[in-house]
């Protein structure tokens, strides 16, 4: 995933390279994710979340539906 | 030892060498590091990788090309942190670095499409707002069907 300075720069990388544009994020989501998935990372428990524990972490954030479900078969 | 012992004595060997040096280790580093034979790391490195905490290099089993948030390789996301320097694969793993060390950091990074420097600073644990954003251009379910585009 790339960082734009807006969502104007976004809409020109789209199109620029055919990817449909998809959900942004602001850089206080994007550190609460961070957080979540690395914060333990070089401890002994350390895990990557599970598929429902991501969708609790990432409803959490308010990033909902079924982009963000790691278990929707919706785009495959 | 059993295997899922070993499994994460060989994930914190990687992470201890990567926080220490800002280079992710080879297999044979590890071994060196946690005295065991390389076939060992080697297999531990496969169920990491089926546990999708670390990609290995795809012709070179050996090498780590991610041990999320950090790369095996230099990127667009390099992060300064505890006087080190780290790659991270992507922005969110360019925060993800800070929150890995607990450690303040500052990611010299660009945007996606005109090159131009976006900087991302984590201060006393808390990041510096800026109204950049990211693109997720994968959904969720695909993240790890290729995560080096990811």
């Amino acid at each position: 995933m790339l960082l734009f300075r807006s969502e104007e720069t976004v809409n020109l990388w789209c199109a620029a390279h055919n990817v449909p544009r998809r959900p942004l994020i602001n850089l206080e989501q994007l550190w609460q994710l961070a957080v979540h998935w690395y914060g333990n990372r070089l401890t002994l428990e350390s895990r990557r979340p599970a598929p429902d524990e991501m969708v609790s972490i990432l409803g959490s954030l308010d990033l909902t539906g079924p982009f963000w479900d790691p278990k929707s078969d919706q785009w495959r | 030892m059993p295997a899922d012992d070993l499994d994460t004595e060989v994930k914190l060997a990687i992470y201890e060498i990567t926080a220490k040096t800002g280079r992710v280790p080879d297999s044979s580093e590890v071994a060196r590091k946690i005295d065991i034979d390389e076939s060992e790391v080697l297999a531990a490195f496969d169920q990491l990788h089926a546990k999708r905490l670390l990609l290995p290099e795809p012709d070179d089993p050996s090498r780590i090309r991610m041990a999320p948030p950090f790369s095996g390789i230099p990127t667009a996301f390099p992060v300064e942190a505890n006087g080190q320097k780290y790659f991270a694969n992507c922005v969110w793993d360019a925060y993800g670095i800070a929150a890995a060390l607990h450690a303040d950091a500052i990611s010299h990074a660009s945007d996606g499409y005109t090159g131009q420097p976006l900087t991302l600073e984590v201060k006393n644990g808390q990041p510096i707002l800026k109204p950049f954003v990211a693109h997720f251009a994968v959904p969720a379910a695909h993240w790890w069907d290729d995560i080096v585009f990811t």
